[in-house]
């Protein structure tokens, strides 16, 4: 550290938030930026915003759930002794609601609430989780973590960006278009026939493919960056796990995302041309598709959870003061999951399949269990010995413990066959995915955002307000789908506008939890807000972490260090170093460090 | 016969789960009692995971100026052991469910065999001896005839499925235009119905005991009977568009006699009328309505509402601007190949019933058709033939 600076000119550099006066050549600095920093925060407001349309809409969808639609005809004799009918269909509360608002007089209570679960699935997953963490958190801190001054290839970056943008274009323009009803996995022959304004189906397809090679083109920079730029002195097994959890990420985005974008292509080929690949009457086969989609969308379910995981490495390590527990295995079982989860599409088709297909994939599925259930015992044994304070990430990362285990065991009896064919396709998985991808991801995502945030904007948060609506959350979305466990074991089937009265009870509660939800998330929507106006100058290091990113000031200076670090320690050594820029009163270490 | 996990006398948990009513058959205890083993498994092991969590945050909380105690960063016997362990209890479960799985697809050579026909959004099953279901109910239970003057019903009537019980059946089904998932919760079972593809799956159904007692509603004479027999809903679990939501059947589980009787009534020869009337609540019933409703398709009725005047005889205005008399032609073209001239705001939501109805099934539809206009050529003919009351008032009431 105190060697001298043979680097110079990095002195005097501002924060990377400083820029030019005046409004357009702002705007103009950030538009044009090559800085990973700054694309990093313009991904995270994006995909914060995709996150708050993508959330409206799961608002709308568990409206309507409230009520059943019902269509109620009564036949009576009037006074003149003749049979009269009226019809009261009842229940239509997105169309009520929208009539009100004077459009969409056109649609059914059912066609407005399929295109409210396709607009919702469609944002969340294309737009909003995949790019979540790699794009938005991975952009900012993976070269600062590695010691770098930027990714490998900057341009490129900025071309991701602009790609990821002209994708949510397409997206949103097929909304505003009306809406299409295909269901996120667009599945054919359906979405190759339905809808006489077809343009809407080819433009949300047309979205997700083009999103795709925004995807690509950060992994591949991503997997570069790890392997050419590390700090000095930082061989692989010193990487933080959150390097580990993006560079597995990575591998998977480049070798996954190809067969997605040439599917949606067949796909807009079969609507615009008929080319018969997937319809039935056209010579093709339907089932096919679900193959080549599942291909990708499995791996992808990877690419949401392993930067999550990452994330929960970081925060639990940091904030309880304690060397990972199995390192390797940790880094490892990242690997292995990403190597594993190309094996195991076919149990997304189990009820569309040919038995001795079906038994091979539920044995493979069970397989990609085994890596995430020793990360599982790993974060618990970190714990053990430490020194835990309870802040708004360490609530997150604790409540990611808790929900993702409850997701990874409600998918055991997914991967077993007998008990599939009752789940398939019923609430049990609605459930189930939405405890891995919101209990896993969206949790692990806000724990990594609270942790990082005095980093990036250089300002401290209220903590108890975060920690409110981190609770607020946390019982919102439990009574949200902890519910519809049991609605999916009791016969209610996914993407239902409608259904028999006795599930209507479990409706009503997860629905209180979903409201619950949305104000856990406008108290931290508050939070932030007000921590970028008026929040307090935050430390370089207020955490006390290890990695590299807190040796840099909050905010970090345009290229990150004032000249370029080398690694003296590693990410988690805890017991024998005192965190950089901090007072080593407030980090005492213990007389006889634990052994490797 | 394999030992069943599930207990026959459910406790609070398998309540929970599965509903008051214990599993019908032995291949759904016994799914759903692997679903309780494997549940209690991972109760087990979210309690001792979230235990520890919880004791090490509270035993191991942060004091200023302690600081945390060095522990090993890893420890292989404890690392393999966490290993071994998860992995032999999943090879367990791995078993299990493939045993499970084979007990729910294969069913006994001498299985009843029905065929089961998913369209947009309705089910057909059809008998080995051809004849198929024309009964209907509502899907709420709650809302039955009060008595002969004022009836309250749902919109759409659901068809019913007899089978006998105590018998082993086997489903052979396919679907005529996208996915559908044929799913009767009851026996905790479903499988794709594919278009161009055979799937299926069998079950065995259940003795009814004194209990099981089912309202009968006769559709000739209007009058609610109670019969021995037990009701389980049937879903459409694969998204299949607008009405996915509203397509479900009833399964009813009657005595042999009961069943023997619905087969012998229902392979009664019918008029073309009433035949082309039973294939329209079966397939197109939930797309064209017979009393001037506007659905996804337009009404077959000539009554003249906003939208025009629909029915046999009547122009029909095309989204194109054109317009086409209503003829037999027109309609035999609009069931074959139903987007060559679709009607003026309507959208071509109708695929092909090519190859799905036989000649004569589209004669008789056409002749169902006609019979509900004022400009049916044949009014004259049919006055003498078999047709029932109620066909002729409806064919006459916009006079």
């Amino acid at each position: 550290m105190s060697t001298p600076d043979t680097h110079a000119g990095h002195h005097d550099e501002g924060s990377y938030l400083s820029g030019p006066p005046g409004t357009i050549s702002r705007i103009w600095q950030w538009a044009s930026t090559i800085d990973h920093k700054k694309i990093g925060v313009m991904y995270l407001f994006a995909v914060l915003f995709m996150f708050f349309l993508g959330g409206m809409s799961a608002m709308a969808v568990r409206y309507e759930l409230l009520d059943p639609i019902r269509t109620q005809t009564t036949e009576f004799l009037n006074a003149s002794g003749e049979i009269e009918i009226v019809t009261v269909t009842t229940g239509e509360s997105l169309k009520e609601l929208l009539g009100a608002m004077g459009i969409g007089d056109s649609l059914t209570g059912s066609q407005i609430y399929n295109r409210a679960f396709t607009l919702h699935g469609a944002i969340m997953v294309f737009m909003f989780i995949i790019p979540a963490i790699p794009a938005a958190l991975g952009n900012f801190f993976l070269p600062i973590m590695l010691g770098a001054k930027d990714v490998a290839f900057p341009r490129l970056n900025l071309m991701s960006w602009y790609i990821y943008l002209f994708g949510c274009t397409f997206g949103v323009l097929s909304i505003l278009l009306g809406g299409v009803d295909t269901g996120w996995t667009f599945y054919t022959p359906y979405s190759t026939t339905t809808d006489a304004d077809h343009w809407r189906v080819v433009l949300m397809v047309m979205a997700a493919f083009i999103l795709g090679f925004s995807s690509i083109l950060t992994g591949l920079n991503f997997v570069v960056t790890v392997h050419k730029l590390r700090a000095p002195g930082m061989g692989w097994f010193d990487m933080p796990l959150m390097i580990w959890a993006l560079y597995a990420t990575s591998i998977i985005q480049v070798l996954a995302t190809p067969v997605i974008g040439i599917t949606l292509l067949l796909l807009v080929f079969e609507r615009l041309f008929h080319i018969g690949i997937f319809d039935p009457s056209l010579g093709g086969d339907p089932v096919l598709y679900q193959h080549f989609f599942w291909f990708y969308s499995h791996p992808v379910v990877y690419v949401m959870i392993l930067p999550g995981m990452g994330i929960i490495s970081e925060i639990l390590a940091v904030h309880s003061r304690k060397h990972i527990f199995g390192y390797r295995a940790i880094a490892f079982s990242s690997l292995g999951i990403a190597g594993v989860s190309f094996l195991v599409w076919g149990h997304h088709i189990f009820t569309a399949m040919g038995e001795l297909a079906a038994i091979l994939f539920s044995g493979l599925t069970f397989l990609v269990a085994i890596p995430t259930a020793i990360k599982m015992f790993n974060w618990i044994a970190t714990l053990y010995k430490s020194s835990i304070v309870i802040n708004t990430p360490m609530m997150y990362a604790l409540m990611f413990l808790f929900t993702f285990s409850i997701g990874g065991l409600t998918g055991l009896p997914l991967a077993t066959l007998a008990t599939d064919l009752h789940l398939h396709d019923s609430y049990y998985v609605v459930a189930h995915f939405h405890y891995v991808m919101m209990g896993g991801t969206v949790i692990a995502f806000m724990g990594g955002v609270h942790h990082w945030w005095p980093k990036m904007f250089g300002k401290m948060y209220n903590e108890k307000a975060g920690m409110l609506g981190a609770a607020i959350v946390f019982v919102g979305f439990n009574l949200t789908f902890f519910t519809q466990f049991f609605l999916g074991t009791q016969g209610m089937p996914r993407r239902y506008a409608n259904y028999v009265d006795e599930f209507q009870t479990l409706h009503v509660l997860s629905s209180i939890g979903a409201v619950l939800l949305l104000v856990g998330f406008l108290i931290h929507a508050a939070v932030f807000f007000f921590s970028l106006k008026w929040g307090e100058k935050a430390p370089a290091n207020p955490w006390g972490g290890l990695t590299l990113e807190w040796e840099c000031e909050s905010p970090p200076i345009e290229h990150n260090f004032h000249k370029e670090p080398i690694l003296k320690h590693g990410p988690y050594d805890f017991e024998t170093v005192v965190p950089p820029h901090c007072d080593p009163k407030d980090y005492p270490l213990p007389e006889n460090p634990g052994k490797h | 016969m394999m030992q069943t996990l599930a207990s026959a006398q459910p406790d609070i948990l398998q309540k929970m789960i599965f509903g008051e009513t214990p599993a019908p058959s032995e291949a759904a205890a016994w799914s759903d009692g692997l679903f309780l083993m494997i549940t209690w498994f991972s109760i087990f092991c979210f309690v001792i995971l979230m235990a520890l969590m919880v004791f090490f945050v509270i035993k191991y909380r942060r004091r200023p100026g302690v600081p945390a105690q060095p522990s090993p960063h890893h420890n292989l016997h404890i690392e393999i052991l966490w290993t071994v362990i998860p992995s032999a209890s999943m090879l367990v479960m791995f078993v299990y469910g493939f045993w499970g799985y084979s007990y729910k697809i294969v069913s006994p050579d001498n299985a009843l065999e029905m065929r089961i026909q998913g369209s947009k959004w309705s089910w057909i099953a059809t008998y080995p001896n051809g004849s198929s279901s024309p009964e209907t109910q509502p899907l709420s239970k709650m809302i039955v005839a009060t008595d002969t003057s004022t009836s309250v019903t749902q919109g759409k009537e659901y068809p019913i499925f007899y089978v006998p019980e105590n018998t082993d059946i086997r489903l052979r089904m396919m679907s005529t235009d996208v996915i559908h998932s044929f799913w009767i919760p009851e026996f905790r079972t479903k499988m794709d119905v594919v278009p161009n593809r055979y799937t299926g799956f069998g079950f065995r159904t259940p003795k009814l005991t004194a209990n099981d007692t089912v309202i009968y509603h006769d559709a000739e004479t209007k009058k609610n009977t109670t019969i021995a027999g037990r009701d389980m809903w049937v879903f459409c679990a694969e998204y299949c568009g607008d009405d996915h939501s509203r397509m479900a059947a009833t399964l009813r589980i009657v005595s042999q006699e009961v069943y023997d009787q619905k087969m012998a009534d229902w392979s009664v020869q019918l008029s073309p009328i009433d035949a082309g009337k039973k294939i329209w609540t079966q397939i197109c019933k939930s797309c064209h309505e017979t009393d001037g409703t506007r659905l996804v398709g337009p009404t077959w009725n000539s009554v003249k509402n906003s939208d025009g005047q629909f029915g046999f005889g009547y122009d029909a205005e095309l989204a194109d601007g054109s317009s086409v008399m209503r003829d037999a032609n027109y309609y035999r073209e609009s069931i074959l190949d139903p987007n060559a001239k679709v009607v003026k705001g309507f959208a071509p939501a109708m695929s092909s019933y090519q190859g799905q109805l036989s000649d004569e099934d589209i004669d008789n539809i056409i002749s169902y058709i006609q019979s509900l206009s004022d400009r049916n050529p044949n009014a004259g003919e049919d006055a003498g033939s078999s047709e029932t009351e109620s066909d002729t008032e409806a064919a006459g009431s916009d006079s």
